[in-house]
Order: structure tokens, then sequence, then C-alpha cells
């Protein structure tokens, strides 16, 4: 009779927590929004699942006061992999890949490997769209703060705007780890959301006739310049930037092997085999840290709040700075493209082209869309460099 | 899990002013880099074509080379605007889904096995 009491209290059912049955909850609504709604399935499916594996109690699969004793300088697990190897579990382990900041680099690798950056070569002053866009992140840190958030936590709060995942996992895991789990669920959620946060307001700041302008056709680029492009790409921005080297090299890495020619296994590797692994350990551990005791809480409402805000400025941004060319060039640019600064490859470049068909069914919009879409990745990036240089 | 500091806002609109605009810089000299380059590699390429009267003279079937590519290259565009206009206008033939083979009789004109004499061993 006792062991079968003892079986009973340990029993998952008899510790669960009213808050850890809410989170479960949440992951099973997050499940259907992977599987049914196939909102970004690849990531919120793993993400939904490390939740649940994460809030059920007595699995033992991550254990977040161990990282809050990872953090501690006064605890003697104080940036020890080896008590974490040690003490902790499935989770805890693949998480470390997270903290060390080698999941979202390996991820740009992946992303470099399958970009196109010819769009944003032939038409180099895409990139000034792509940077206009990432007046969200900074405007989102100035409101972050007004909320109270320290300025470490603001500023992982603001590069949701970057649209972005991997770059919000990258800065989030440096400059505030305790918010991981609901920025990423926020970045990734919003990113899934773009054909639905972006179109009212590209339709808001543009007229009819705007958004009908037709743009000319791109130079051709040829293979020397693709080549030359990742190379000093990162040359230049890692010398004058080091924090986003990481970030930067391994996008330019994976483009490079793409674009040579001469290393295509490693390339269809980096697209295929090594993303996937890395996306589903992401994906897993991210969803772990997203325990009761730290989901449930104001701070997530507001993230959740300041995230859209992030994503609208953003949009904003972009689409006005493309206005303002228009009014000193003399090649007239359609301003919905402006709107493709923020990243969110390639979700964002297809919704500039499905406005801009909505008023000129003649009008393709996707190819010059696209080198805003691209710029918006390096600029992210880069945001994400100023970002730590300034505050971690 | 939100620290209640005072706010240092003299330091929080720096890093929002001068982070912003440093965004806008730094993709500024990617900008002059990238039209950098792509005069460097259009004027590499320019430079052989310069020469290419002489060369062609001594090489005929050389200069006949780009000028077909670039026939084809307009037979392609040519082929991909009709393609889409048939798609986008709803004008191409009905295909029927069916395929026909046609069975040919034997004859003593087209089968081999009239024109061969066996071989008895």
């Amino acid at each position: 009779m006792g062991d079968i009491l003892e079986f009973f209290e340990q029993m998952g059912f008899m510790n669960m927590t009213i808050q850890q049955g809410i989170m479960l909850l949440l992951s099973f609504f997050l499940l259907y929004l992977a599987i049914k709604k196939q909102y970004e399935p690849l990531l919120l499916l793993p993400i939904a699942f490390g939740m649940l594996l994460t809030n059920l109690p007595g699995a033992g699969m991550y254990h977040s006061e161990l990282w809050t004793a990872f953090l501690d300088a006064n605890s003697p697990a104080y940036h020890s992999y080896g008590t974490i190897m040690r003490e902790g579990g499935l989770l805890d382990i693949l998480y470390i890949g997270v903290k060390a900041g080698v999941y979202p680099c390996l991820i740009f690798m992946g992303v470099g490997a399958m970009t196109d950056f010819g769009p944003l070569i032939a038409n180099p002053k895409s990139l000034l769209l792509g940077a206009a866009a990432q007046l969200g992140i900074f405007l989102t840190f100035l409101a972050a703060n007004s909320m109270g958030f320290t300025e470490a936590q603001a500023g992982s709060i603001g590069i949701i705007g970057g649209a972005d995942g991997p770059t919000s996992i990258f800065l989030t895991s440096k400059l505030a780890p305790e918010l991981l789990g609901p920025i990423a669920i926020a970045a990734y959620s919003y990113m899934a959301l773009v054909p639905v946060i972006q179109p009212p307001i590209m339709r808001a700041l543009t007229t009819k006739k705007e958004r009908a302008i037709k743009m000319s056709q791109l130079r051709p680029v040829s293979k020397t310049e693709k080549i030359i492009f990742p190379i000093a790409i990162t040359t230049i921005v890692a010398l004058i930037l080091p924090d986003a080297a990481p970030l930067i090299g391994c996008l330019m890495l994976g483009n490079l092997a793409k674009e040579c020619g001469v290393v295509d296994r490693l390339s269809k590797t980096m697209q295929n085999e090594l993303m996937n692994i890395v996306v589903i350990f992401l994906g897993l551990t991210v969803g772990a840290t997203a325990t009761a005791s730290s989901f449930l809480d104001w701070s997530t409402i507001k993230i959740m709040v300041m995230g859209v805000v992030a994503f609208g400025c953003g949009t904003a941004g972009g689409i006005l700075l493309a206005k303002l060319m228009n009014v000193f060039s003399k090649e007239k640019i359609n301003p919905l493209i402006g709107s493709a600064g923020v990243s969110a490859v390639p979700m964002a470049a297809r919704v500039s082209q499905q406005v801009g068909q909505e008023e000129n069914p003649s009008n393709f919009l996707l190819m010059h869309a696209m080198g805003p879409n691209v710029a918006g990745v390096i600029g992210s990036a880069v945001a994400a460099g100023i970002l730590l240089t300034m505050l971690g | 899990m939100m620290t209640p500091l005072a706010i240092n806002w003299s330091h929080v609109w720096m890093v929002t002013g001068l982070g912003f605009c440093m965004v806008i810089a730094l993709l500024v000299v990617l900008i002059f880099i990238l039209k950098l380059l792509g005069a460097v590699v259009s004027s590499a390429v320019k430079a052989p074509k310069a020469e290419q009267p002489k060369a062609a003279a001594q090489a005929p079937a050389a200069q006949a080379a780009p000028a077909a590519a670039q026939a084809s290259a307009d037979d392609d565009l040519a082929a991909i605007a009709m393609a889409l206009h048939l798609y986008f206008n709803g004008v191409h033939d009905v295909e029927p889904t069916e395929i026909h083979i046609k069975r040919v009789e034997r004859s003593g004109w087209n089968s081999k096995l009239y024109g061969m004499n066996n071989l008895h061993r």
C-alpha cells in the first residue's frame, strides 16, 4: 500500500501547479498553431514541444535554477559548464549551444547558404531601406526603458523589431537571458504574422499612385561580384564592428560556400542537414526556457505588445525612407519595397509583391523587394552588434 | 524580473540616437563599397571587349558565340513572356490528358520478323 501511495505521490499530476497547467495549455495551443495553421511550423513546433517538456513536473529535463546559478557571480557554479553537464538534464545540455551563442550563428550559416544577395548587389541603395527598417529596434528600446525594463532587457526587446529570430536569440542570450523565452516566442510569432501586421501599415502610409509604381529591371550580377561580396562585407563589418562578426561572418561564410561553386557538398549540408539539426536543438531549448515562473509574468505581456510596436515601426521606417528617396531620386522606387527591410526573409518581400499586385497586377516587385529584405538581415545583425557593444 | 532602478535617460537617448545613426552610417559605407565593387568588376569585364575588334579579325567564330548566346537569351525571354501571357490570360489550349499510342500493324515492310531468317543450328 505504501508503495502505491509513493507511486501516486511521484506522479506529475500530483505535483503540477496551476501555472504549469496553464503553460501546458499554452504549449498545446502553439502546437495547434504550428500543425493546423502552419505558422512557422519548423520553429514553432519544436519551441512548443520544448515548452511542453519543461513544464512537465518531475521530468527534470530543464533546470532554470542551474542557469540562475550559472549567471550568479557569487555562486560556485558561476559560468561553470561542467556543473551543467554533471547535474543538468537533456535540455540543459542542449541549451549550452544557445548560451554560448552557437546555434544562432549556425542558423545564419544556413541562411547565408540559401540566400541570393544578387538583388542587393544590383541595387546597393536597398541597404538604406534595410537600415531604415531598423528604426523599430531603437524606438522600442526607448519605449521599453520607459516601461521599467533595464537597458540590457530593453535592447533585447527592441531587437524583436529586426524580425530576425536567430539575431533576437543571439542578442538576448548575451544581454538578458532571463527574457529569452518570451522574446524568442514573440519574435517567431510576429515573423509568422508578417502578412497580417504589415499590409495595413503599408496601405496607410502610401497612396494608390505610389503603390502602382513600376520599377526598372535590375542589372545582371556577375559571379565574380557574388563571390567578392561576402568576403568584402565580412571584412568591412567585422573591422568596424567586431561584435557583429559572429553573425555576419557565419552568414557570409554560408553565402560564399553557395556562390563559389567549388564546395557544393558543404553548401548543401549548411542548407539542409546542419540547419535542420540546429533548428531542432534551438527550438527545443528556447521553448524549454519558457517555464511557468519566467513566462507567466506581466513583463511577457509587455514584451508581446512591444514586439508589435517594434515590427510596426520597422515597417513604417522602411516605407517612409523609400518615400523620402523618391523626393531626391530621378528613378522612382515603389515605397512598398521599403517594408521588406525588416528581415523576415522572404515573407516580407512576398508581402510587398502581394500588396503591389493589388494595385497593379502586372507589377512584379518581388526581386526589387528581395534587395531590402536581405539588407534587413545584414542591418539587424549590425544593430545587434551595436547594442551588444553599447549595452553588453 | 524588472529592476526598479532610476533610468539613465541621457544614456538611453544616446544609445537610441547613436545606435541608429551607426546602423545607417555602416550600411552607407557598404553601399559605397558595393558601388565600387560593381564599377571595378564591370570595368574588368569591359576591358577585354575594347580589344575585341582586333581579336575578332583573328577568330570570327569566337565573335559569333556571344551573338548566338544573346539570340538564345532573347528566345528564352520571348518564350517566358509567351508562357506568362498564356497562363495569366487563360488562353492556353486545353490539353487532352490522354496519351495515344498508335499501334502499327506488322507488314513485310516494317517488321524485322519478315525480313530476317532464323538461323538453323
